[in-house]
C-alpha cells in the first residue's frame, strides 16, 4: 500500500511538472507572437490608444498616491535615522537613490501589476470563457495581435513617464517632508539631490519600466487567455496573474538594479 | 466539403473523441447529435481548426488543415462562418459594429461597399432600428440572429451552428431552424449543427450523426435514424430530447 501511494505521488508530480513545462512553452510561444505583431500596430491604432489611456492616464492618481507615499515615509524614517548620526543633510540623496533607483519603479510596478494586470486579466478572462476569442480565430484575426499586442505597446510607451512621475512625486513629497517635519532647508535638499545624481541611478529606474510592462502586461493576457471554467474561472485566472507578475516585478526589480549597478561605473 | 478522418482526441487523459470519421457535404444540413459534455462542440472547433486531435486528419474542400500554421487558417475559415452557442458577439460594440468588425479586419473593401453588406445582414437578422444598440439589450432570439448574420457577413459556403436553439422559446427556436433551412434555398449554404434536441434534427436536417461516448454510432439520413437498433438511439427516439 505505501509503495502504491509512492508511485501515485510520483505520477502526480511528473504530471505537475508536465504541465508546468507545457504552459511554459505556450506562454513562450504567445509572448513571441505578441512581439512579432508588433508591425501591425498601426492597424490597430486605436486598440493601443485605448490601452495607453488605461494604463497611462487612468494610472496616474494610483501611481502618485504610491509614489507620495513612499517619498513621505522615507523622508521621515531615513530623516529620523540620519539624524542620530548628525547626517541630515545627506536626506536629499538618502531617498532619491531610494526613491529612482528602487522603490519609485518597484511601487509603481506592483500597483500597475494590481491595476493593470487585474483589468487585463479579468477583460480577457471574460472574452475567453464567452468565446469571443474563438470568434476572433474563427473569422480570421489574430486575437493576439488584436488584444495583447496593443496593451503590450501602450504598456511599454506609458511605463516609462509614469516612472518619471513617480519619481518626481516621491521626491516633490520627500522635499516637503524634509522643510516641515525634519525643518530641513530646501535648498540643502535639493542640493544634496541633484549635483550628486549619476546616469547609473535613472539607467537603473528607468530600465524597470518596460521590464515590468513585458512582465505585466504579457502574463495577465496569457493568463487571461488561459481562463476556463465560467465566471469562477476568470476569478481564478486574474488572481493568478496578479500574484505571478507581482513576484516577477519582485525578482526583476533585483535583477536589474544587479546588472545595472555591477556593469556600469 | 468538410472532412473528419479518423480523429482521437483527449483533454489529458480524458477520451473525448475515439477515431471519429464525419463528412460534410456541400448544400446539405447535417445534424450532430449527442448528449451535453459528449464533445458536439468540439467537433465543430475541430473543422474550424481552433483545436488539434491528437491523431487523424481534417479536410476542408480536400485541403488537410490538421497540422496547418494559424495564419494559413485564417482565408480556409472564411470559408465557414460559426454561430457559437452564447453568440460569442462583441459586447463592448453595437450591433452594426458586430458586422462590421470582421470586414474590415479582412477585407479590404471601399466603405460603401462595407455599408452595404451591414445593411443586408441588419435587414437579413430583421434588426433594423436597433444597428446602435449594444449586443445586451437585445432578446435571446435577436442575439442569434445577430450571430447569424455575423457567420454571414464573409458569404460563406458552410455555416457551423453550436446547439442553435439551446436557451430559446419555442417561438424564437422554430424561427431560428426556419432561417437556418431557408439559408440553402436563398444562399446556397450548407450547414452543420449540433444539438441535443431530436426534434430539430428531424426538422431540418437532412442527415444526422449520432455522437456517444465519443463514438459515431449512428451516420446516415434523417429518415433512417429510426432503423437503427443501437439501444441510445431508441432510447432517445422516445425520449425525443436527450437531457443526460
Amino acid at each position: 500500500m505505501p509503495m502504491t501511494n509512492i508511485r501515485n505521488l510520483s505520477d502526480q508530480a511528473v504530471l505537475r511538472l508536465k504541465e508546468f513545462l507545457l504552459t511554459m512553452q505556450e506562454f513562450f510561444f504567445f509572448s513571441v507572437r505578441a512581439f512579432t505583431t508588433m508591425p501591425k500596430l498601426k492597424r490597430y491604432w486605436r486598440d493601443f490608444l485605448d490601452q495607453a489611456n488605461i494604463c497611462g492616464a487612468e494610472s496616474i492618481p494610483i501611481v502618485l498616491v504610491s509614489s507620495i507615499s513612499i517619498g513621505s515615509l522615507l523622508a521621515i524614517e531615513v530623516g529620523n535615522l540620519l539624524e542620530d548620526f548628525g547626517a541630515k543633510t545627506m536626506l536629499g540623496r538618502s531617498t532619491s537613490i531610494s526613491v529612482i533607483r528602487e522603490l519609485g519603479p518597484l511601487l509603481m510596478g506592483l500597483m500597475l501589476s494590481a491595476r493593470y494586470g487585474s483589468r487585463n486579466g479579468a477583460e480577457l478572462g471574460a472574452m475567453q470563457i464567452s468565446e469571443q476569442i474563438d470568434a476572433l480565430r474563427a473569422f480570421g484575426t489574430d486575437p493576439i495581435a488584436k488584444l495583447v499586442m496593443p496593451r503590450l505597446a501602450a504598456a511599454l510607451v506609458m511605463f516609462v513617464p509614469l516612472t518619471a512621475l513617480a519619481d518626481f512625486a516621491g521626491l516633490q513629497a520627500a522635499g516637503l517632508l524634509s522643510e516641515h517635519y525634519h525643518h530641513i532647508d530646501p535648498g540643502i535638499f535639493w542640493n544634496s539631490v541633484y549635483p550628486r545624481m549619476v546616469p547609473k541611478d535613472f539607467v537603473v529606474g528607468f530600465l524597470k519600466a518596460p521590464v515590468f510592462a513585458i512582465i505585466i502586461t504579457l502574463v495577465s493576457s496569457f493568463n487571461g487567455f488561459s481562463a476556463r471554467g465560467g465566471t469562477a474561472g476568470v476569478g481564478r485566472s486574474t488572481i493568478k496573474g496578479i500574484v505571478v507578475s507581482s513576484g516577477l516585478v519582485l525578482i526583476a526589480n533585483f535583477y536589474v538594479s544587479k546588472l545595472v549597478l555591477e556593469n556600469m561605473q | 466539403m468538410i472532412e473528419l478522418r479518423n480523429v482521437t482526441l483527449k483533454y489529458g487523459d480524458k477520451l473525448i473523441l475515439d477515431n471519429v470519421s464525419i463528412t460534410v457535404k456541400d448544400n446539405r444540413i447535417k445534424a450532430i447529435l449527442g448528449p451535453s459534455g459528449v464533445g458536439k462542440s468540439t467537433i465543430l472547433k475541430l473543422m474550424l481548426g481552433l483545436i488539434k486531435p491528437n491523431s487523424g486528419q481534417i479536410f476542408v474542400d480536400d485541403v488537410d488543415i490538421t497540422r496547418m500554421k494559424e495564419v494559413d487558417l485564417y482565408p480556409i475559415r472564411r470559408k465557414m462562418g460559426i454561430v457559437f452557442q452564447g453568440n460569442a458577439l462583441f459586447d463592448s460594440m453595437t450591433i452594426s459594429q458586430n458586422f462590421s468588425f470582421f470586414l474590415r479586419e479582412n477585407l479590404r473593401l471601399p466603405e460603401e461597399e462595407i455599408e452595404r453588406r451591414v445593411t443586408e445582414q441588419i435587414k437579413f437578422a430583421g434588426l433594423e432600428g436597433y444597428e446602435d444598440q449594444l449586443p445586451e439589450s437585445l432578446s435571446g432570439g435577436m442575439r442569434k440572429r445577430v450571430a447569424i448574420g455575423r457567420a454571414l457577413i464573409f458569404k460563406p459556403r458552410m455555416i457551423l451552428f453550436d446547439e442553435p436553439t439551446a436557451g430559446l422559446d419555442p417561438v424564437s427556436s422554430k424561427k431560428i431552424l426556419n432561417l437556418i433551412a431557408s439559408l440553402r434555398k436563398t444562399s446556397n449554404l450548407g450547414a452543420v449543427f449540433v444539438t441535443h434536441i431530436i426534434d430539430d434534427v428531424f426538422a431540418i436536417a437532412d442527415r444526422v450523426a449520432v455522437l456517444y461516448q465519443g463514438k459515431i454510432i449512428f451516420d446516415g439520413e434523417t429518415e433512417r435514424l429510426h432503423e437503427s437498433d443501437h439501444p441510445f438511439i431508441m432510447s432517445i427516439l422516445s425520449d425525443k430530447i436527450l437531457e443526460i
